[in-house]
């Protein structure tokens, strides 16, 4: 039961870091900064991957955070949409040929929304959450 | 006897139907908060183990303060007794009754030897 059709479109967002050099937490920092404040949208970042609607994934995923998240995937409600923040986790960026990679995230876990860059800009990321949210909505709608 | 009747004894009053009518009103309370719950929730999946950065849940007694801590003083006082005490607890009916027919023995060899 929904309290009000209004809620469909706000998206919570969980922030999970596998081994990024947090120079796209800063970005992601800097997009829900009043700057850009996409929060009166409704999209915010919540504390708990129970909460969120958006998986937003960062880093290469590390051999030790590759069973964290996955176990943190599974902990996201269905229906869900995992965003890959940066060159990292689209292909290991400058840690591609690290002995300790388990990643890039796809080979992790499903990604639906790739955002290059290193790192990319909030307006990027902005994008990217758009296309997260129309993604989401289809698959409401297949619900 | 009507059942049902509200009865009045002089210390209290017992109303089957009110209660009845409280039950089934806390009953769909219960049912319309249930129904507010999230819907694509799963039973046995990581979504009803807690969130610990995804690091695996410790056993329940790993993080938790067990029952016991509460008479640890206790235990501790009567360390003597306890350690006779509980390997003699095995769990084993077969060894409570041989305690109990060796127990009955002596007690009736002591009232015998006494009286």
């Amino acid at each position: 039961m929904k309290l009000t059709k209004s809620f469909n479109r706000s998206l919570w967002v969980f922030h999970l870091n596998t081994g990024s050099c947090n120079g796209c937490e800063i970005e992601i920092v800097a997009t829900i900064c009043p700057r850009y404040d996409p929060e009166r949208f409704g999209m915010k970042l919540v504390g708990s991957p129970k909460h969120a609607d958006v998986l937003l994934v960062t880093g290469p995923v590390t051999k030790k955070m590759a069973a964290k998240a996955r176990r943190v995937y599974e902990q996201v409600p269905d229906p869900k949409v995992v965003m890959c923040i940066g060159t990292c986790g689209q292909s290991g960026g400058v840690f591609y040929d690290s002995y300790n990679l388990d990643g890039p995230i796809d080979q992790v876990l499903p990604v639906d929304v790739y955002v290059p860059g290193c790192p990319p800009r909030p307006e990027a990321i902005i994008y990217g959450v758009v296309k997260a949210q129309e993604k989401l909505e289809r698959l409401e709608a297949a619900q | 006897m009507d059942l049902i009747a509200p009865l009045l004894t002089g210390y209290g009053l017992w109303a089957p139907v009110a209660w009845l009518v409280a039950f089934v009103a806390a009953v769909i309370i219960v049912y319309l908060l249930w129904k507010t719950g999230e819907s694509s929730y799963k039973k046995g999946t990581q979504l009803e183990r807690p969130y610990l950065s995804g690091n695996v849940e410790p056993e329940k007694g790993a993080v938790h303060i067990r029952a016991s801590n509460l008479y640890w003083g206790f235990l501790q006082a009567l360390k003597g007794y306890y350690d006779v005490l509980v390997p003699v607890h095995t769990g084993i009916l077969s060894d409570y009754l041989i305690w109990f027919v060796a127990v009955t023995a002596l007690v009736l060899v002591i009232v015998g030897v006494l009286s």
